[in-house]
């Protein structure tokens, strides 16, 4: 049990050590790339001023925000500040990074959120329904809709969505969170997640319920559920306890994995439907300079994959304990 | 509707009656008939043993009575009466009530039968409630207690909630039985259930399921492939053939008195009926496909006995007495009278020893392979290593097959992988072909060509060591193109045109691709590739172990007389006792990677010193055990 024990703290100390490595490694290539990039910084501070500056105004604005110092210095500065919960002030916004996202993150994780859920269930259920009436006309319609739709492009899609329900029938609003004036009723911002909700569903959908049909196809022409089956279980039995069970732990990894995916779909969207999420805010960061927003935004989405990842696995060794401590089965099969 | 009652009073004692029972697949090349037209009954309590090779419909029988067919089979003609009852007709709905309490099925392949994901008390449990939804928690846990006692599980208590991954084949048969008899049924399907186990563990197994089946009282049909494992535990043998049953009685009969020329092959490819011949009596060529049966006897092509009529028309059942039943027509009154072979086993004093051993012995053949204190670790983890071949040394003579038996997991398989530098032995090995120590990384480079051209291997699963992707033909001559060496048949083609003609395939599978063959037509292209290079030696690892015992004896037989005629030494890895018996001049045995014994085949045999030994060879099932007169399960 104590070898178990010191076992497991190895384990997880070693999962910790690689999660903060690639934060290191993930701070260092953003904070570099970002101003290896062409654009001045100075824009997104001082606006439209800063075409009028001269060239002491220049130098003293980038002394002020520290940008005439060598790289190495500007990341050392920007670390120690960080390992202190100070991840400076945005340029544009000019106010505590933190607080810029605080406002934000809100409205992506609500339209993130619903849209992963939606294709979470979603996907199970029309995976295990096309399983069900595996060859029979509706898995052959839901597969072949479901293909078309995956090819169509998301923008595309928005753009038209715009066009026929904001635009002619004006039924749903074209863009933004809420409406003015109605800030905190929750109808208006349901009414305004619709349309992208929709957008980003039908672009992920189809390909996870296809995995879902496809590794349960699979799953139904193993030995053991004839097993089950000659137990006398039903149908319905055998593909919910047997075969799904043994799915779960693929999907789950899979839909871990697509929370970032899906979150970097949204950024698309929310530029589209000029939605105040994070992903309007990455983009801004990114195109006017905006350093250390950029470098928490990025910070926040390698955690979100990291963590994700770790909960994915956490939940696979529940599911199939063979899974546990590395894939250990006592393969003494082969080298 | 006047003998109503009588045909009840029938009923009771036939648990299953099935009637003209037709079964067909549809696939690409057309409509395979896996069953056709077959009749029989299982009475309440006996135990039914369905033999014959790969492909002749054994498993299909059972499962279409169970109605556990892909959905591409169908039902074409005929009836499955249960218990009196016709279930021909019933749907999914009714089958799942009737399957775990009438009946229920124990599979071949132990490993994969079972969920991974669920522990195995919960994979029992899940049986016992399917049948008895409202049954407590304690009931439940005290009936799955008994399940796995009754299987011989020691420690249920605490194994239960292991995992399948836990068990080894053995033990998950047992619990795949226990799964099986959750629901007290009365018959039992046993589709292989021991073919994928050790001899040791076959035993084990088959003793079981005797004592279950005879405290149970419940009925079991047991398919096999292997003739004496039917013997041992069957009071009824069905043998079938191209989707027909062509001989069925009782196991004495069968064994003894058999009436239909496919038995009498199979039974005589046994090897313990060719002891002191040169070659296994097999019979020859292979079951026809069931895409379209031919018009007559379907075994007529394979059959020397065979009749005119045989080719144009089907041989009805006829009755030799009232159990036994056989379908060909060497038995009709106007049928000349040909006297089968009769069934016995050469006598301990078989004749002159014809053997290469004493040829062998009497030249002092050099000694074509020397391994010495041959050593293989694989690591676990980094602190944990497996010894799986640990300090073992024999010595191979040129001309000879020497044999290697052991259970599953005892390094058979790795000690042909280092003999064929496919893996790097450890520490202070020596193996030496002739009088060069591969194991050197300089010498081998220096030799490689030698080494590699005159040693060839052939692997157990043909499936997985072909390139799918690859032609036959292209096959068979890749070694040729590798080490650019000019065909002395002139073409490459027309090389592998030979080799194939030489094991014993048509030059029509030339282009095809090795997912069109058959099991035993793969396992030959894999010899006729090693053949192309006129090896010196030969490791055969487990060769035939996945074949049909027809499939098998050809097979042996051609590895005889390669040794015969082209002096090739074999390193032939096997745990088919019977087989290593007859085809091995020295035999050496493996347990838990130490070499144990080693010696002469037939001093081995006859007077095994180890306790290992002894324990492996009182295990391999006999069809001779009994006697005439003598039941198995009185």
């Amino acid at each position: 049990m104590i070898q178990n024990r010191t076992e497991k703290i190895i384990y997880y100390g070693k999962k910790l050590a690689v999660f903060l490595a690639s934060m290191f490694i993930l701070s260092v290539v953003v904070f570099y790339v970002s101003r290896l990039a062409p654009g001045d910084p100075l824009l997104s501070y001082y606006g439209e001023r800063v075409e009028k500056m001269s060239v002491e105004e220049r130098e003293w604005a980038q002394a002020k925000l520290g940008l005439q110092d060598s790289l190495l210095v500007q990341y050392g500065r920007w670390l120690e500040n960080a390992l202190r919960g100070d991840f400076g002030i945005s340029y544009k916004y000019k106010m505590d990074v933190v607080q810029v996202i605080g406002e934000r993150i809100g409205n992506t994780l609500l339209l993130g959120g619903i849209g992963f859920v939606l294709i979470f269930c979603l996907a199970l259920l029309l995976g295990v329904l096309c399983a069900w009436h595996e060859g029979r006309p509706l898995d052959r319609i839901v597969c072949k809709a479901g293909m078309i739709s995956s090819c169509i492009p998301e923008f595309w899609l928005s753009l038209l969505l715009i066009l026929v329900f904001a635009v002619n029938l004006k039924w749903l609003p074209s863009s933004g969170a809420y409406s003015l004036d109605f800030a905190d009723s929750l109808g208006d911002r349901m009414k305004h997640l619709i349309l992208p909700v929709t957008v980003v569903v039908s672009g992920h959908l189809w390909y996870y319920a296809y995995m879902i049909r496809n590794r349960i196809l699979e799953e139904v022409r193993m030995d053991y559920v004839l097993l089950a089956k000659a137990k006398g279980l039903t149908k319905r039995s055998v593909m919910f306890r047997h075969c799904l069970r043994n799915v779960m732990p693929s999907y789950l990894s899979i839909m871990a994995i697509c929370v970032p995916h899906i979150l970097g779909g949204t950024y698309l969207i929310e530029t589209v439907f000029s939605y105040p999420g994070l992903g309007t805010l990455t983009y801004e960061s990114a195109r006017y300079k905006d350093y250390n927003l950029l470098m928490i935004l990025c910070m926040m989405t390698g955690i979100t994959v990291m963590l994700c990842n770790l909960a994915a696995q956490i939940i696979n060794e529940a599911i199939d304990p063979r899974m546990q401590r590395g894939g250990q089965t006592g393969g003494s099969d082969g080298p | 509707m006047g003998n109503a009652e009588e045909m009840n009073g029938e009923n009771m004692s036939e648990l299953v009656e099935v009637k003209n029972l037709s079964v067909s697949f549809d696939t690409p090349q057309g409509e395979v008939q896996a069953v056709r037209d077959v009749s029989f009954a299982l009475h309440s309590g006996e135990v039914l043993a369905v033999v014959g090779e790969s492909g002749c419909g054994k498993s299909v029988l059972c499962k279409s009575i169970m109605k556990l067919l892909p959905a591409s089979a169908w039902i074409k003609s005929g009836s499955i009466c249960v218990n009196g009852v016709d279930i021909t007709a019933c749907q999914e709905r009714e089958m799942h009530k009737l399957r775990g309490r009438l009946f229920s099925m124990v599979l071949q392949d132990p490993m994969t039968s079972l969920n991974p994901a669920m522990s195995i008390g919960m994979q029992i449990e899940e049986a016992v409630k399917v049948h008895a939804p409202k049954i407590g928690k304690e009931a439940l846990r005290d009936r799955v207690l008994a399940l796995m006692r009754l299987v011989e599980i020691d420690d249920p208590e605490e194994r239960r909630k292991l995992y399948p991954w836990h068990f080894s084949g053995g033990m998950r048969q047992r619990i795949v039985l226990a799964i099986a008899l959750a629901g007290n049924p009365q018959i039992l399907f046993a589709d292989e259930p021991t073919t994928a186990l050790d001899v040791t563990i076959q035993a084990q197994i088959l003793k079981l399921l005797g004592d279950i089946q005879g405290r149970l009282g419940t009925a079991a049909v047991f398919v096999t492939h292997d003739l004496s494992v039917a013997a041992e535990v069957a009071d009824r043998v069905a043998v079938m053939y191209a989707g027909k049953i062509v001989e069925i009685g009782t196991t004495e009969e069968i064994f003894q008195d058999p009436k239909h020329p496919y038995t009498c092959g199979l039974i005589q490819a046994l090897p313990v009926f060719s002891r002191g011949r040169d070659t296994l009596r097999a019979i020859p060529g292979m079951p026809p496909t069931l895409v379209c049966p031919p018009p007559g006897d379907a075994f007529a092509c394979r059959n020397e006995c065979a009749l005119a009529i045989d080719y144009e028309e089907q041989p009805p059942m006829f009755r030799i007495s009232d159990t036994h039943y056989a379908a060909t027509w060497l038995l009709d009154k106007r049928a000349p009278k040909i006297a089968l072979p009769v069934m016995r086993i050469p006598h301990e004093q078989p004749k002159k020893d014809q053997t290469l051993t004493d040829e062998a012995r009497g030249k002092q053949q050099e000694i074509l392979l020397d391994v010495q204190h041959l050593t293989h670790r694989f690591p676990l983890t980094k602190r944990t290593v497996l010894t799986v071949v640990d300090d073992i040394s024999f010595q191979v003579r040129q001309g000879e097959i020497f044999g290697l038996v052991g259970e599953s997991g005892s390094g058979k398989s790795t000690v042909a992988r280092c003999v064929m530098n496919l893996y790097r032995p450890c520490g202070d090995t020596r193996i030496s072909y002739r009088g060069i120590n591969t194991c050197d990384p300089g010498l081998f480079r220096e030799h490689r060509k030698m080494l590699q051209t005159t040693r060839q291997i052939v692997f157990q699963d043909s499936n997985s060591s072909l390139n799918p992707r690859m032609k036959i033909g292209d096959i068979i001559t890749e070694p040729l193109r590798i080490w650019r060496i000019i065909p002395q048949r002139g073409s490459l083609r027309a090389e592998a045109a030979f080799q194939m003609h030489y094991v014993g395939l048509d030059a029509a599978y030339l282009d095809r691709y090795p997912a069109e063959l058959s099991g035993g037509q793969r396992q030959r292209v894999a010899i006729a590739r090693a053949l192309t290079m006129e090896p010196k030696l030969l490791v055969a690892d487990e060769p035939v172990a996945s074949l049909d015992v027809s499939i098998q004896a050809q097979i042996i037989n051609l590895f005889r007389h390669l040794q015969k005629e082209h002096g090739f030494s074999f390193l032939f890895i096997a745990h088919d006792l019977s087989m290593v018996e007859f085809l091995c001049d020295r035999v050496g045995v493996l347990y838990r990677g130490k070499l144990v014994e080693v010696g002469e085949t037939k001093a081995l045999f006859a007077n095994p010193k180890h306790p290992y030994t002894q324990r492996l060879l009182s295990a391999m099932p006999s069809p001779f055990q009994f006697l005439p007169g003598r039941h198995k399960f009185a």
